[in-house]
Formats: structure tokens, C-alpha cells, sequence
């Protein structure tokens, strides 16, 4: 064997690595992808999505790695998580399904008047598709970056992948991160547009709510949305199908299958697929960036939407209700019920507000939903 | 021999201009503009009335769109609606499906008040679906009460 045919030898194995095809940019994803686990590791910040998220970025970004493309026609590993779990929009359905089997509804049930909070603060999802269009965004891609206001995760994820599955990534990593700081966004804010009298405004105990009132109400919104809404009816309709297993109480084992290890599997896929869309060629641009800081926004302004709605039915309503609960209802639960709670008793430490921001917490996660298929119906 | 030079210069010029006129064809506001006379014109707004078919008008425009991201048919009892979802400088064309005296097609301009008035009644209607679901919610649970009082 001559030099030269063991130097070819040597340049044909050096031509298989990732070393040869090495590129700068990719080490700005590692950084991120690092953040992130590093978020969720120490910082436990949302760790059973944030860290997949995290790992998912951070493997894709290696040159030459058979993960997101197609060998011989055939979907790559996560190509393949990718394509089955979220193209065809099942992941987020499933954990939608999970989330129901988790969800106890009764202090929605005991004081309805609470959903409209959950309305009310999807103000800026509506705010933030205008700035996003002023931006440049085309319209489908601003309905999906302002539903990141939302604060849920899955419907954040079912509205991009529909209308601009181009920014998938970064809206899941902005909706997940913004989730995960609620506890520092929020009570600034919360502080902000209440006054001191407003916050230790005490709310009467909630009413018991029957166990047929609970099997009743997946029925009632499952079929109002479904009239209503229907485009979001894949995800509405796996979230109540998942409750009235759970409060049905017949099918325990369905209940902790969709709970338990189902939910697990599927947020392990959803996670590492956001991840590896985030490839250094397509993520790296303003646009990411952008997303960032309007979601911030965003998540700001439906903070303050929650809190106005509150203050605006308390001049119809004899028994007030605490403004601080209104910030619940950028769904994020059960953070945002826990950061009310938590806000109130600085302020009066015998009022618990904890089960009355879980109404509008939940109602928040309707109303993200409903927002969600309003974008739908619109560019369907 | 100059003359010549400038003769031809000012001919590829103009055969450069005309076939570069047939390959874009008249637009208003980027949208392309079907055959017919113009019945008004303003900065936002254009009306045809073209001799072609609806059919016929539908498929020069789905010709003329074709490959172009983000654009949507809607067949309307009445009307066919073509819309741009992206941010192109026109918004909609919509083309009757009346065809006396010619097809009427409309060109608008994109528009603030269309997006504004579209997220304002969006936003409402999100309230409404959730007061729905609240006197749902209300009118079972005083049943249930009831019934259990019973």
C-alpha cells in the first residue's frame, strides 16, 4: 500500500464524519440546546419537556446525523416521531388526553362565572397576531405565534403545526420557556393592576360539586365546542374524553394508562421532535428571535386581559371576586392558580385563592382551545 | 453606422419592454387582472365586468395564482372568494357567479380593517363560546341539584 492510497484510505473515513462536514453555526444550537437542558436540570423549569427539548436540538445539530431526513425514501428516527407524532397532529391530541384524566373540574363547576376570565385573557393572543403581522409575519404564522399567549403547551403545538409549521420550534420553545417563568412574569403584573384593597378581597368557599355534575360537563363542552368550534374538536374532544374516564370512574385503568405511562411515551417523542426541528440553517434568524420577545408580550397582555376581565365583572357582581385569580386564566396549569395563591397570601396570609384560580386556570385552557380554532376556522 | 447602432439599441429595448409586458400581464396591487372593461377603479378597489364564464375567470385566476403560497378558494353560494393569507399588497378576488352581461370580479386591497374587524369579532366570539358553555354549565347543575333534592 503506497502513502497516497493510505492518505485516499484516510480522507474517504475522515469524509464520513461529522468533522468534515463541520459547520460554525452549529455550535450556537448546541449553546441553545444547552440552555435549555440546563433550564430544565438545575433550574427545573417545565424539566419533562424543556430537557427532550433541550436533547432534541442539541443532536440534530451535528453534521451528517441521521435524525430528521429520509434514507432511501424511508423517515429518519425522529423524522419519523416527527411525522407520525406531529404532522399528523397526534401527540398534542393524545396529551390532551392525558391532561383530561388529570383534570378535576370542580372548581370551574362550582363557580362558572369564572370561564369568562378565560376569555378574557386571550386578549393578547389577539394583540400579538396584529404586532406580529406588523412584523411582516404572514397571517397564519401570526395566529400561531400568538396563540403562544395561551400558555398551553399542546394547543400552541396543534395551531403551528396546522398554519405554520415552519415556526413549530421556536413557538413550542417560547410557549414551554414563557410557561415555565410565569412565576416571574406574572406577579409584577399582578401588582401592577390591582390595588391593595383588590388583592385581599375574600371569595366565598366553593360549593361540593356532585359526581354527576362532573360526568355531565365533559358531555356539555365536548358538545358546545363541538357546535361551536368543531375545528378544535380533536383536541377538545380527547381533553373530555380524558375526564370523563377519570370521573366516570369505570375505567380506572384507561385512566391511568392515559395519565401515567401513555402521557409519558408521547411527551418523551413530542419533546425530542420539537427539538430536532431546530435545525442551525432554519432557526437561525431574526424570526426565532422575534417570537421570543412577542411572546413575552403576549404573555403579558393576557396576564393583564385576565386581570381587567375581573375588575370589569365586579361592577356587575355582588360577591367580588379577587382580581389576582384573573391571571390565572392564561391557562399555564397549574402555575398560574399556584403564582395567585401565592401572590395573595403576601398580601392576607389566611386567604387561600388557590381552588378559585383553578376555575379560571381551566377555563383559560378552553379558551386558548377556543382562540385556536377561531384562527382554524379562519384559514381552513 | 451610429444611427444604425442607436436603431438597434432602441428596438431590443422595446422587444426586451413587449415580451417582458406578456410575460407579467397588467396587475392591480400584484393581483393579476382578468380581460374586460373596468367598470371602477380606486386606490383599494377594482371592478371588472369580463366576457369570460365564472368558470372561465375562476380558472385564469387559479392559472395565474398557481404555485403561490398561502392562497385560499372559497366557493360561496353566490360568489367564488379568493383570498391571500400571506402579506401580499391585495387582499381578496372575488368573482360572481351571476353572469348576466358579463362576470363581475372584484380586486380589493389588503386592509387593516379587515384584519382588526376579523380579530375583534374572533375575540368576542371566543367570550361567546365560553358564555354557551357557562349557562350550559349552570342550567345542568340546577337540574342535577333538583334532582338530587327530589
Amino acid at each position: 500500500m503506497t502513502a497516497n492510497e493510505i492518505l485516499d484510505l484516510l480522507y474517504g473515513t475522515l469524509r464520513t464524519t461529522g468533522i468534515w462536514n463541520f459547520q460554525w453555526n452549529v455550535v450556537v444550537m448546541w449553546a441553545i440546546g444547552s440552555f435549555f437542558m440546563w433550564l430544565a436540570i438545575v433550574k427545573k423549569f417545565e424539566p419533562l419537556l424543556l430537557l427532550p427539548i433541550g436533547f432534541g436540538i442539541f443532536i440534530v445539530n451535528f453534521p451528517m446525523v441521521p435524525l430528521m431526513g429520509t434514507t432511501d425514501g424511508r423517515p429518519e428516527l425522529i423524522q419519523a416521531f416527527y411525522h407520525y407524532g406531529l404532522e399528523w397532529e397526534i401527540i398534542p391530541c393524545v396529551i390532551f388526553l392525558g391532561l383530561g384524566a388529570m383534570t378535576d373540574f370542580g372548581p370551574l363547576i362550582a363557580n362558572p362565572k369564572t370561564l369568562i376570565i378565560g376569555a378574557g385573557a386571550q386578549l393578547g393572543v389577539f394583540i400579538t397576531f396584529t404586532g406580529t403581522v406588523l412584523a411582516g409575519f404572514t397571517l397564519k404564522e401570526a395566529a400561531s405565534v400568538g396563540i403562544i399567549g395561551g400558555a398551553d403547551g399542546p394547543t400552541t403545538i396543534y395551531l403551528t403545526q396546522h398554519l405554520a409549521p415552519q415556526l413549530l420550534g421556536a413557538n413550542a420553545l417560547a410557549a414551554y420557556s414563557y410557561m415555565a417563568m410565569v412565576p416571574l412574569i406574572q406577579p409584577p403584573i399582578m401588582k401592577l393592576m390591582t390595588t391593595q384593597k383588590e388583592r385581599v378581597i375574600r371569595m366565598r368557599q366553593l360549593r361540593p360539586v356532585s359526581r354527576q355534575e362532573k360526568i355531565l360537563f365533559p358531555l356539555i363542552t365536548a358538545g358546545i365546542i363541538a357546535l361551536l368550534v368543531p375545528s378544535v374538536i380533536p383536541l377538545m374532544g380527547m381533553f373530555m374524553l380524558g375526564n370523563i374516564m377519570k370521573e366516570s370512574g369505570v375505567v380506572a385503568r384507561l385512566t391511568d394508562t392515559a395519565q401515567g405511562s401513555l402521557m409519558n411515551i408521547v411527551t418523551i417523542f413530542l419533546g425530542v421532535s420539537v427539538g430536532a426541528t431546530m435545525h442551525a440553517d432554519k432557526f437561525l434568524s431574526w424570526k426565532p428571535l422575534f417570537i421570543f420577545g412577542l411572546g413575552l408580550v403576549d404573555f403579558a397582555v393576557c396576564t393583564i386581559g385576565g386581570i381587567l376581565t375581573v375588575k370589569i365583572m365586579n361592577k356587575f357582581l355582588k360577591e367580588k371576586i379577587n382580581p389576582l385569580i384573573g391571571a390565572a386564566g392564561v391557562s399555564a396549569v397549574p402555575m398560574a392558580a399556584r403564582v395567585a395563591q401565592v401572590e395573595g397570601m403576601k398580601y392576607d396570609k389566611t386567604n387561600h385563592l388557590l381552588m378559585h384560580a383553578v376555575g379560571p386556570n381551566l377555563a383559560g385552557v378552553i379558551g386558548s382551545a377556543a382562540a385556536a380554532g377561531m384562527f382554524i376556522a379562519m384559514f381552513d | 453606422m451610429k444611427r444604425m447602432m442607436l436603431l438597434t439599441v432602441i428596438l431590443a429595448i422595446g422587444l426586451c419592454g413587449s415580451v417582458f409586458a406578456q410575460q407579467t400581464g397588467e396587475d392591480f396591487l400584484g393581483a393579476p387582472v382578468i380581460e374586460g372593461k373596468v367598470i371602477s377603479k380606486t386606490e383599494g378597489r377594482l371592478e371588472i365586468r369580463t366576457p369570460l364564464s365564472h368558470d372561465e375567470a375562476l380558472a385564469f385566476y387559479k392559472k395565474q395564482l398557481e404555485g403561490m403560497e398561502d392562497i385560499r378558494y372559497r366557493n360561496w353560494p353566490d360568489q367564488s372568494y379568493i383570498e391571500d393569507d400571506s402579506n401580499r399588497p391585495w387582499h381578496s378576488v372575488t368573482i360572481d357567479k351571476e353572469s348576466e352581461n358579463g362576470t363581475k370580479v372584484v380586486i380589493m386591497k389588503d386592509n387593516w380593517t379587515w384584519i382588526i374587524g376579523t380579530l375583534i369579532l374572533r375575540y368576542v366570539a371566543v367570550f361567546v363560546v365560553l358564555l354557551v358553555l357557562l349557562v350550559g354549565m349552570t342550567v345542568s347543575s340546577k337540574i342535577i341539584t333538583k334532582a338530587e333534592k327530589k
